[in-house]
């Protein structure tokens, strides 16, 4: 058996697999079977400051400004219901979360502008958060926004919330970076703990019939790992920011590949999503059972085995360009 | 001592919640509030005295709230309940019962007009002097201060006395009226009310302990000596009532008396009268005081039992020349009521030696229906004291040309002190102006030692709302009832007033004028008519003007530019130090906002900090320089009525119309909402004929007949404007030949997006451009006025040329056009859909509600007549009485009907045995050709009888129209039909008449504000179900079913229109009766209604609103008669419930109550539907799901 307990964030997790940022934040009884098949923590969804703002927004314009506009009606909704539209039921559910789960939950933010990033982070740290995943995400549009404007921006973030919290914090990155290793320095540099590769996003399709956008949730599949593992294997040893895999892990071979390629936990959704809270069960079970296989003792030995510093064939992940691909099967030939 | 600045609503609701352990209530404007306030302090578990959180329950009408009450009472509760008007009618048999057995009571009225030849919300005393047999104590306030004060002594004297006491008070003035006031603390109402009688009143409930019977029958032997028995609690209530008024001067220091004498103590002329309109003259009898003038007024605050040696004590001896005002009417009557209570206790004083002076009596009318009572109008009843020949008998306030009972005013006196400063404010309904008025008052009332006062005056339309907000404040105690005529600040909100109203006539001399314009300031002055440049130049006026859109947009707040323009009032009306005002009203942002969040906050506070450096002074000329005046509010060629009539109500001029312009028995002509071009969109959508693929969704879903599609001959169109363009028609082969034309009426559309939503043409090449696109209104206005008249003015094409189905039907005529609904609401298509199929042949019962607003409510209304000036004729009655009114048309139709008919059969020998068959064979109302063949015949038939001499040819000449039939439609909403109506739609139902009933179900009183009904879905948040409503949403559809006889549809128009379609031909040519249940996307639901058609599909899909059509004319053809239109449950339930804020506040609040809730309404769905399923399948012995015609894919169906 291998020792799979592990420290994330200065936090003591019993296992390296979490319950990654999901839907699964409003099941309270499915995060229980996480947490009852071996989940080492739960990173609860997003606290999406642009979401916020819009539903506020929207219940000013729909709800307020429909008050006083009419002899007969008042108003149309109950005065009484004072309900919270910041971030109270985020923090509640937080809350709710710590007590019933005995494991860390690590709240997770994704802001809009910098007041808020770092308001809602004292907020989530007053709450008990054990740790923030900070989601760093800028859709660029504007032709005069440089690449190194953006990325100045993102680590002023991280910088402005790491200061007004004492919590840990990590960032999740999309996978999108020029130069990945400089901006991961910022992010380390800027106070981060930790990082959580790779974001996915919602990516709209296209309706053929309608000639419209569709908006459809898709599921990961382990088609993403590599691009996590590679990004990983690429800093590990590199950066002093412990490393989350995130996107892509369905079984216990590919946990095992994340800590290979140097992760120190690996987090899992649509896993959770598709097949339910057993799958943690599973995968903890093929995860402990491949390390076991390969001899490792614990999970210190395993991490980072083939990242780019300590593969034997390291130099396949600096060629992932087609012709040096094509190349090397020639050369076998 | 605590000063409070809050309405009369509120303040009467505050006392009489702590001092009642059981509120039972049922909406009613202008009561809604006060029951809406006790809701929700029973929510936030706000105790009374006794430390107890009383009971609110919202019944089913008033007169199950009257029930619930007697009740209560009963079982030794303290009871109370607040309404007006109709509802107070509802409850009187139960409020002879409650006085009969002298139960301890307090209720709150807020007066308001009985509908009699209409309905009104506004004030007069009507209602309560309806109730004034029932043994009730009738005790009337005029100033929110009394109306607090009345309704603690009100409750603490009905202890004592065991007298029920009715306390009544001004609706939409005194219950409206923000006022600073001394509010009453529970310290002072626990010194108040007198424990033991509290006691008595328990210790006389019904008990099994110490049985009794109570509600006996009683004989002739019995019954009078029981009625009289109670004489001595009504001869001691006078006494009683002052000691508690005593008691309240003590611990409070405010004293009053059964009869309140404000004036001369040698006057010799005298008003008397009740309510606000003694403020207003107690103002006057001190300002006539101060020119000497030997005048008073009683204020009558106990009304009844009348307290005739009171009354004498305190009117003066002096008094040679006396005048009763009634605010309300009895026609017929000696004298209203108020009078002939005075004249009585004067002749009995006099005639008994008691009173050396018999005063001169004459009595008046003033004020009905919240007509203006003005200081003017007091001077003017005194002047009348005066006249040697007064007019015994008189109205104030009106002008009578045809009984010339009505007093003359002069119309220029204005006695307002000038410490008091006005503040007029002219804003639209949605962007905020009241809301931030209300604020700005509080502002005033608690941040500084003045006084304050708000009113505020709204307009009928529910879209585009005009509201008129009057401000005073000042360092005088503030009694005028009355509307602000000339204000030292004037606030324009809305640019566009300045065309439509002669706003600026408002502004005193020297006045601030503030404008809300999109102009930059050194074009303002130039873009300014005649007549407001003539006021500002004449009144030598400030004008300051800033674009308060731009600013409110900037911040982010779309274009709510309320707190904008409050930055803007308090900068300018120079009362508070500037930085301090601008402190409250962040202050006042957040306590208001904070809420909703900081995001909110940090707008409205972004708005505020933007608003001054905006805010620029335009210098007044010395001179006018414009050319262009004010245009006329209606075409020249209107006809006269609306010329004479309309156009002076539509410019709120309708206060100088003479009595004799109006109709004396209520009867209107229809069609005149043609003739209030309002503007009021910012955006309409254009119509790009190249893509469009003629499928007149749009048209479909237009709830304002704001988009029509019209096909017509070719040759027709020529002479169109350059504009104008037109298409041949594609679509429908039975139209081959004709052009189509779509046509927006720029200024009848709401701009709310709907037709552009449902247009499925889009441009391949760049599909976000579709058959139509919203453009700036301001860039099409002129050419698509001229396009629609061009439009109306062609010749319809044959209505039997039209096939019925669901894309070709928007293709009749529209009878029902440019109501002032809520812009995307979800009634208003049905209505014009129902007078698409029958509108020359329809008869309408509609319940008061939403539908009879939009539907009724002047200065004009929808309903329109074809080019042969046939259209729908309307009538509403009650809120409760929709079914039996139509039921009534039916039978009574019937009757004349037949009467034709045998008139017909005695003629038959005379008249052509061809016409005779025309006039005689099958013609049903959706037979189009037969229709026209029928009235072609009937044309003929009074052709023949012009020339006939018979007794019955004149007979039958007035009837033959009723050879042609008619159809009979009730339409109402889910509070009539599924509470307050209930009984009567069901008893229309069960008749079996030829009667179909239309409800508008939007799931909640709409029109009062959202309160919930028995159409309430589960889950929902709505007034009395603040923590979402528990259980399932009545099943009205199959209580219907379950007679056997009834034809039944539930239907979804906006997603759905096919089967909408279909429902409604098969309701009419059902030969019984009919009921169709119509889901209606509301306001109240809290989202975007663009999404309506997307969200009303969604709940379909997830069978929160199933489609079915049950016929029983299938059971005699072997078929079950129940067809499911939506079989399969697409969605789950709670991908319907989390797109509409009702169901989201519950989450938001209480979201694990939320997840059980639509946990619960998942499974009543899916009971439901397991019914439906079964009964669907009734027919066959297998069981098996049956079929549907329910098409994938389409789009509409």
């Amino acid at each position: 058996m291998t020792e799979l307990t592990t420290r994330w964030l200065g936090l003591d997790l019993r296992s390296p697999l979490v319950v990654g940022a999901s839907p699964l934040t409003d099941d309270l009884e499915a995060l229980k079977a996480c947490v009852g098949a071996g989940a080492g923590a739960v990173v609860m969804h997003s606290l999406f400051e642009e979401q916020l703002v819009a539903e506020q927004m929207a219940a000013h314009h729909f709800i307020d400004s429909r008050i006083n506009m009419d002899a007969e009606a008042r108003s149309f909704f109950p005065e009484s219901d004072v309900f919270e539209m910041g971030s109270g039921s985020y923090l509640k559910r937080l809350d709710l979360l710590q007590d019933a789960l005995d494991v860390p939950v690590i709240a997770s933010l994704n802001g809009i502008s910098s007041g808020g990033w770092t308001q809602h982070a004292r907020e989530l740290e007053d709450a008990g958060a054990a740790a923030i995943e900070l989601n760093l995400y800028d859709l660029a549009m504007d032709p005069s926004d440089t690449a190194a404007t953006l990325e100045q921006r993102q680590l002023e973030v991280v910088r402005s919330v790491v200061e007004q919290v004492t919590i840990p914090v990590s960032v999740k990155l999309s996978s999108f970076y020029s130069a990945l290793p400089a901006f991961v320095a910022g992010v380390e540099a800027a106070g981060a703990r930790g990082l959580v590769l790779f974001n996915r996003f919602y990516q709209p399709d296209m309706d053929l019939d309608e000639l419209e956008l569709s908006r459809e949730v898709v599921l990961s599949s382990n088609a993403e790992l590599p691009l996590r593992l590679h990004g990983m294997a690429m800093l590990f040893n590199r950066t002093g920011l412990e490393m989350a895999a995130s996107g892509g892990v369905h079984s216990g071979d590919d946990a095992t590949k994340a800590i290979l390629s140097g992760a120190t936990v690996v987090q899992l959704v649509s896993a959770l999503l598709v097949e339910g809270p057993s799958a943690l069960g599973r995968i903890t079970g093929e995860l402990n059972q491949r390390l076991s296989t390969m001899g490792y003792r614990n999970l210190a030995e395993a991490r980072g085995a083939l990242s780019l510093d300590n593969a034997p064939n390291a130099g396949a992940w600096e060629r992932l360009n087609y012709a040096r691909l094509l190349h090397g099967w020639q050369s076998v030939q | 001592m605590a000063f409070h600045t809050l309405d009369g609503n509120e303040a009467v609701a505050s006392v009489a919640y702590r001092l009642s352990e059981t509120i039972a209530i049922y909406p009613i404007t202008p009561a809604s509030v006060m029951g809406e306030h006790a809701d929700d302090w029973a929510v936030l578990g706000k105790p009374n005295l006794w430390g107890q959180v009383p009971g609110v329950v919202e019944m089913q009408s008033e007169a199950g709230a009257a029930g619930a009450m007697h009740g209560a009472l009963q079982a030794g509760s303290l009871v109370t309940t607040f309404t007006a008007s109709q509802g107070l009618l509802l409850m009187l048999p139960n409020l002879f019962k409650i006085a009969g057995e002298l139960s301890p009571f307090c209720m709150h009225v807020a007066a308001r007009s009985v509908a009699t030849h209409a309905l009104s919300i506004f004030c007069d005393h009507s209602d309560v002097m309806c109730a004034r047999g029932t043994g009730f104590a009738l005790l009337a306030s005029g100033s929110v201060q009394e109306a607090q004060d009345l309704a603690a002594i009100g409750h603490a004297v009905t202890l004592e006395s065991r007298i029920p006491v009715m306390h009544f008070f001004d609706g939409f003035r005194t219950s409206h009226e923000i006022d600073k006031i001394v509010a009453l603390s529970d310290e002072d109402l626990q010194a108040l009310v007198s424990h033991q009688a509290v006691e008595a009143h328990r210790n006389r409930r019904m008990t099994p302990d110490r049985p009794v019977v109570r509600g006996t029958s009683q004989n002739p032997d019995a019954f009078f000596q029981s009625r009289e028995a109670t004489n001595p609690f009504y001869q001691a209530f006078p006494e009683r009532l002052e000691a508690v008024m005593g008691r309240f001067a003590e611990i409070t220091g405010r004293h009053y008396r059964l009869f309140d004498y404000v004036g001369h103590p040698q006057a010799e002329r005298v008003v008397i009268l009740m309510g606000s309109g003694a403020e207003c003259a107690h103002e006057t009898v001190e300002w006539l005081m101060a020119q000497e003038e030997k005048v008073g007024v009683l204020k009558v605050r106990l009304f009844r039992p009348f307290a005739t040696d009171r009354f004498l004590q305190a009117l003066p001896d002096t008094v040679k020349h006396l005048a009763v005002l009634d605010r309300t009417k009895e026609p017929g009557a000696q004298g209203e009521p108020l009078l002939l209570e005075v004249s009585a206790g004067l002749m009995e004083a006099y005639s008994r030696g008691e009173r050396e002076i018999l005063p001169r009596l004459i009595g008046g009318r003033y004020g009905l229906s919240s007509r203006e009572f003005t200081p003017a109008m007091v001077c003017a009843v005194f002047a009348q004291l005066e006249e040697p020949s007064a007019k015994t008998r008189f109205t104030v306030g009106v002008r009578d040309d045809v009984t010339h009972l009505s007093l003359d005013v002069d119309s220029e006196l204005d006695i307002e002190s000038p410490q008091t400063r006005r503040a007029l404010f002219f804003g639209l309904g949605a962007d905020g102006t009241v809301s931030s008025n209300k604020s700005s008052i509080r502002i005033l009332g608690e941040g500084t030692d003045l006084f304050a006062q708000g009113h505020f005056v709204y307009d009928s339309k529910k879209s585009g709302a005009t509201t008129v907000s009057h401000l005073r404040f000042g360092p005088l105690p503030i009694r005028s009832s009355y509307q602000i005529r000339q204000a030292q600040f004037v606030a324009v909100h809305a640019p566009q007033f300045l065309e439509r109203f002669d706003i600026l006539e408002h502004a005193a001399p020297g006045a601030t004028v503030l404008l809300n314009v999109p102009w930059p300031a050194d074009q303002v002055w130039d873009r300014l008519s005649v007549e407001a440049q003539r006021v500002l130049v004449e009144r030598k006026a400030r004008l300051f003007v800033i674009d308060a859109a731009e600013v409110a947009e900037k911040a982010g707040l779309e274009r709510r530019i309320n707190t904008v323009m409050q930055v803007c009032f308090f900068a300018l009306a120079d009362i508070l130090p500037r930085d301090e005002a601008i402190a409250r009203i962040k202050e006042s942002i957040r306590q208001t906002w904070g809420r909703r969040g900081p995001e909110v906050v940090r707008r409205n506070v972004e708005a505020v900090d933007s608003a001054l450096a905006n805010l620029h002074e335009v210098t007044v000329p010395g001179e006018v320089t414009a050319t262009h005046t004010r245009p006329s509010r209606v075409p020249v060629d209107a006809p006269d009525f609306v010329q004479k009539v309309t156009r002076l109500l539509m410019d709120g001029q309708g206060d100088r119309l003479p009595v004799s312009a109006f109709p004396a028995d209520g009867t209107w002509p229809t069609g005149t909402s043609q003739y209030e071009k309002r503007g009021i969109a910012l955006e309409i959508p254009v119509w790009e004929p190249d893509l469009c693929v003629q499928c007149n969704f749009c048209t479909m879903i237009c709830p304002h007949t704001a988009i029509i599609s019209k096909v017509f001959e070719p040759e027709a169109g020529k002479g169109a404007p350059s504009s104008f363009e037109a298409v041949p028609e594609t679509h429908t082969p039975e139209l081959e030949g004709l052009d189509y034309r779509l046509q927006v009426a720029p200024e009848d559309c709401t701009g709310c997006g709907l037709c552009v939503e449902v247009c499925p043409a889009k441009d391949r090449t760049r599909p976000k451009r579709k058959a139509i696109n919203m453009q700036p209104l301001e860039e099409h206005r002129e050419a698509e006025a001229e396009n629609l008249a061009f439009l109306r003015s062609l010749p319809d094409v044959p209505r039997n040329r039209i096939p019925r189905d669901f894309k070709s039907l928007p293709l009749l005529i529209p009878l029902f056009e440019y109501s002032g609904a809520c812009s995307g609401c979800g009634e208003t298509p049905y209505i014009r859909l129902l007078t698409q199929l029958l509108g020359d042949r329809l008869l309408i019962a509609n319940a008061t509600g939403c539908s009879s607003i939009y539907g009724g409510n002047l200065p004009t209304t929808p309903y329109t007549v074809n080019a042969d000036g046939r259209g729908p004729t309307w009538n509403n009655s009650l809120f409760e009485d929709a079914a039996e009114l139509g039921l009534g048309m039916r039978m009574g139709l019937n009757k004349l009907v037949g009467r034709a008919r045998q008139l017909l059969e005695d003629m038959k020998a005379s008249l052509s045995p061809e016409l005779y068959r025309r006039l005689t064979r099958p013609c049903t109302t959706l037979d189009e050709t037969a229709m026209a063949q029928r009235r072609e015949a009937v044309s003929e038939l009074r052709d023949w009888l012009g020339d006939q001499q018979g007794p019955g040819a004149q007979e039958l000449a007035s009837l033959a129209d009723e050879l042609c039939p008619k159809s009979v439609w009730v339409i109402g909403g889910d509070g009539w039909a599924y509470d307050i109506g209930y009984g009567g739609l069901d008893h229309a139902l069960a008749s079996g008449q030829n009667l179909k009933l239309l409800v508008l179900d939007t799931e909640v009183y709409s029109n009062t504000g959202g309160q919930q009904s028995k159409a309430t879905p589960m889950g929902a948040v709505a007034k009395f179900a603040a923590a979402g409503k528990e259980t399932r949403k009545k099943d009205l559809g199959l209580l219907a079913m379950s007679y056997g006889h009834v034809y039944v549809a539930q239907i979804a128009m906006q997603s759905h229109s096919n089967q909408t379609t279909k429902a409604l031909q098969e309701a009419e040519s059902f030969d019984g009766p009919a009921l169709i249940i119509a889901h209606s996307p509301c306001i109240a639901h809290g989202y975007d209604l663009v999404h309506s058609p997307a969200q009303q599909r969604r709940a379909v899909d997830s069978w929160a609103w199933p489609l079915y059509r049950f016929d029983p004319r299938r059971i005699h053809e072997g078929l079950p008669p129940l067809q499911l239109d939506s079989v399969r449950q697409k969605v789950p339930m709670k991908t319907y419930m989390q797109e509409e804020a009702r169901f989201r506040m519950l989450e938001l609040r209480d979201p694990e109550r939320y997840e059980q809730l639509v946990a619960a309404a998942s499974e009543a769905a899916k009971e439901q539907r397991e019914l439906y399923m079964q009964l669907a399948g009734i027919h066959f012995e297998a069981h098996e799901y049956p079929e549907s015609d329910h098409k994938e894919g389409d789009r509409h169906d």
